[in-house]
């Protein structure tokens, strides 16, 4: 036997990206990469089982200040899921905020091996860095928050997009961040002065408004070979009536033209952004317009940001709302503020399936993926763990492949689900080839990281593997959500990390990070400022500011290029 | 009926350190039915290692047991780093002979504990069935919650000889206690249910409160909440008590708890 040969027989193969659907094919890896064919291998029979390219998040929080703060601040989250060690594993414990150990093992688990940490506070980002390298096995990024950055505003104020653009290419450059996490432009800010903002409303202070920000950042960010669009987490998020707020959001960026096949944004958690109504009393689903406006239009991908019902530790930089969630529930909260750059917070919630505002919400994630007739334009996540832990994934699938399953459940919800949402209505079924498109093969590609290996099988690409213990004809729900939350096997670089729902190997991960390289002239204009503002407001100095690099031990480096 | 001696062996709670035991495999549901050399393999955690029993306890076992309901577990020797005794106990009885560490008779579901010297924190945390008489005094955290939780206690009934260090009762949602000495501050934090009987005095009794009673029989209650209004007086058994509805804090609608005052 070849050492690093693998051969993946027999498997019923669901690669979207390079067009297999379903075909069975074998699988060879060498030295952690796919290739054409392999001399000696171990092999690996996958007859009659699902193969799929290792999983890939494009949206979940699992590392930084406040995953960490949420850990701290939940020790009652930390009672569940304990699992002692093992010869291989470290302990495992917490649901909705795990720690590092769990992160790691559970995604792997359930296939994945690819996940983007979608909010760091560049202030905070040795942390996010230092917690990453903490989490086994999985490949991982993290989207920089650049939105309510005092600097940003500036730049967007005087119009100069240029001098923006460099200002982004440095911060991406210093925390070591993949793009531009836009967090309730502006409004993060105003929180600040105890307020919110609107689309349209003006930052107090620096007199720009989110709709501003939003289309600045995007013309900046595609003045690069950027692999990611910008990365937004719209205004008003969580507020009934908030739907036309989401759509004139997505307006912000027609006309800007990406650099390269993907849209200009990609909205996330959309389900938390498609709500109708006025007040929580009359709130209804609009996942309809949300859907309708995906469909029509080219210039936004979305996430889904599903309900998983149960409890959960909500965290996010959009402060205001995590005000406002604390206001309906009366529990212990938490809000942070980031200098000169953003701010948190956090507090835990309970979805419950009696309540009528938690049924709309549980069935608008499922509708949004329903109803968005081109899977390529969504991924499924649960923006982790806002709307739910993502060891819930599973369960979404599974409702998502199985109208009885759906039916079955909405009987146990509260009524409204029969007369505020079109839920009940609707017949679509995921295939397999689907479930693979919104769990890999569209993450992958929006990130830009299949032109690096991840979520797909073609030949070059990173021997990353999941095997589902399922039949590709299966229709029953349950057995559906058991094989994709645990695996038959998950290999990752060519090694088999998990086998019959066990971890057998714990890897190191890599990080992927993107170097935009600016114009010189540029960054040294946009220096002076920068370099003043470190003097005058920051608590840190500017040399100590960027990660160094002893903080990414196992780099992946992708250059973005000045365009223009 | 059934008698298990279990006497701690010197050696174990001797060393400088003082390693302390988890005992909460050793209840009488768990125990019923097993021989005593069987009694003597089961595995507890002492410090960062599991060992048996046998090895940490001398054991003996007399008479017989046809279920859980006729075990009495008798713990002897220097108790004071045994923690979880009666840990999750579902029946039975467990009488300890000394002081002994935290965690001791928490998720109790029914059966008895008896501690016949203190007992460390966290008593009877999150209790929700049984009884735990506790002859001594009892630490901070007596039948509250897990950190972070929001339901203590929930049934049950607890008995204190002696005085009770802080947060007794946090979260309390259901069950009786009764303590019969003195209470430090912060009894009845955040309670919701259930009856609280204080002997002796308290000290800021109740903040939180949304439902549940608390009478405090001492003549000293130190800094009552201010958030609490005096709605008149009540006679029981005898005496006049000062009735207090709250807390007003909680707002006016939740302010559902009482509290009685001499």
């Amino acid at each position: 036997m070849e050492e690093g040969e693998l051969l993946i027989r027999n498997g019923v193969v669901y690669d979207p990206i390079n067009g297999v659907k379903g075909e069975k094919k074998d699988i060879c890896i060498r030295d952690g990469k796919v290739v054409e064919e392999v001399k000696n291998p171990k092999i690996i029979d996958a007859e009659g089982r699902v193969v799929m390219p290792g999983g890939v998040d494009i949206h979940s929080h699992i590392a930084g200040a406040k995953v960490n703060a949420g850990r701290l601040f939940r020790p009652e989250d930390g009672r569940k899921g304990v699992k002692a060690r093992t010869k291989v594993c470290r302990p495992e414990s917490g649901y909705s905020v795990p720690n590092t150990f769990a992160t790691g093992y559970r995604y792997a688990r359930m296939g994945y091996t690819f996940v983007m940490e979608a909010a760091m506070p560049p202030l905070a980002a040795r942390h996010t860095h230092e917690e990453m390298v903490d989490i086994p096995i999985l490949d991982n990024a993290a989207l920089p928050l650049i939105d309510n950055n005092w600097m940003t505003m500036d730049y967007v104020k005087s119009g100069d997009t240029d001098l923006l653009a460099a200002y982004i290419a440095w911060m991406i450059k210093a925390t070591k961040g993949y793009g531009v996490k836009v967090v309730n432009p502006g409004g993060t800010e105003a929180w600040a002065w105890a307020k919110n903002c609107d689309l349209n409303d003006a930052v107090p202070y620096f007199d720009v408004t989110p709709a501003e920000i939003v289309k600045n950042l995007a013309v900046a960010n595609e003045k690069f070979e950027m692999p990611h669009s910008i990365h937004v987490h719209g205004n008003m998020l969580g507020h009934p009536g908030n739907y036309g707020v989401t759509t004139s959001t997505y307006d912000l960026v027609k006309g800007i033209k990406p650099y390269r096949d993907r849209p200009a944004m990609h909205a996330t958690h959309t389900q938390f952004h498609a709500y109708g109504g006025t007040r929580w009393g009359d709130f209804e689903s609009k996942a309809d317009v949300i859907a309708d406006y995906i469909n029509k239009n080219e210039n936004v991908s979305i996430d889904l940001g599903s309900i998983i019902l149960g409890d959960t530790t909500t965290m996010t930089a959009d402060g205001p709302m995590e005000y406002s969630l604390y206001q309906i529930t009366g529990r212990k909260w938490t809000n942070h503020d980031v200098e000169l750059e953003t701010g948190s917070g956090i507090t835990p919630f309970l979805y419950s399936g009696k309540s009528p505002v938690n049924t709309i919400q549980w069935a608008i994630g499922q509708e949004l993926a329903l109803l968005v007739k081109d899977p390529w334009k969504l991924a499924l996540t649960t923006d982790h763990p806002n709307a739910g832990p993502f060891i819930g994934y599973p369960i979404i699938i599974s409702m998502l492949m199985s109208k009885r399953r759906r039916d079955e459940s909405a009987e146990d919800m509260h009524k409204v689900i029969f007369d505020r949402a079109e839920y009940s209505s609707i017949d679509r079924e995921y295939d397999l080839n689907e479930i693979a498109i919104i769990t890999r093969g569209m993450a992958a590609k929006t990130l830009g990281l299949h032109e690096h290996g991840k979520g797909h099988l073609g030949v070059g690409a990173d021997g990353d593997v999941a095997i589902y213990d399922i039949l590709p004809e299966e229709r029953d729900a349950g057995k559906i959500q058991k094989a994709f939350l645990n695996t038959k096997y998950t290999i990752k670089g060519g090694e088999i990390v998990v086998k019959d729902g066990e971890v057998v190997a714990t890897p190191a991960g890599k990080t992927y990070f993107v170097t935009p390289e600016c114009d010189e002239k540029l960054t040294d204009e946009m220096m002076v400022t920068l370099k003043d503002r470190f003097e005058h407001y920051y608590s840190v100095n500017f040399n100590n500011y960027p990660v160094q690099d002893a903080y990414v031990p196992n780099p992946y480096e992708i250059k973005a290029p000045w365009r223009s | 009926m059934q008698t298990i001696k279990l006497k701690i062996k010197e050696e174990v709670t001797s060393g400088a350190a003082k390693i302390p035991v988890e005992v909460d495999p050793l209840t009488p549901d768990k125990l019923a039915g097993k021989t005593e050399a069987e009694i003597k393999a089961v595995k507890v955690w002492w410090g960062n290692k599991e060992e048996n029993t046998g090895d940490l306890f001398d054991v003996s076992v007399e008479g017989e047991a046809g279920s859980a309901e006729e075990v009495k577990i008798v713990l002897e020797g220097d108790l004071s780093r045994v923690k979880h005794i009666g840990d999750g106990m579902k029946a039975g009885e467990i009488e300890a002979q000394g002081d002994v560490d935290m965690h001791c008779g928490a998720m109790m579901q029914g059966g008895r504990v008896t501690v016949k010297g203190n007992a460390d924190c966290w008593a009877g945390r999150e209790m929700r069935g049984g009884e735990l008489i506790i002859e001594g005094d009892a630490g901070a955290n007596l039948c509250a919650m897990y950190r972070g939780e929001m339901t203590g206690m929930t049934g049950g009934k607890v008995i204190v000889g002696g005085n009770a260090d802080e947060c007794a009762a946090q979260y309390m949602a259901g069950g009786e206690i009764l303590i019969k000495g003195n209470t430090n501050i912060l009894a009845g934090l955040n309670m919701s249910g259930g009856k609280i009987v204080i002997e002796g005095d308290a000290v800021m009794p109740c903040a939180d409160m949304t439902g549940g009673e608390m009478m405090v029989k001492g003549s000293k209650v130190r800094d009552i909440i201010p958030s609490f209004r005096l709605v008149g007086t009540e006679s029981i058994d005898g005496v006049e008590y000062k009735k207090y509805i709250g807390d007003l804090a909680m707002t006016e609608k939740k302010a559902k708890g009482v509290l009685y005052v001499k």
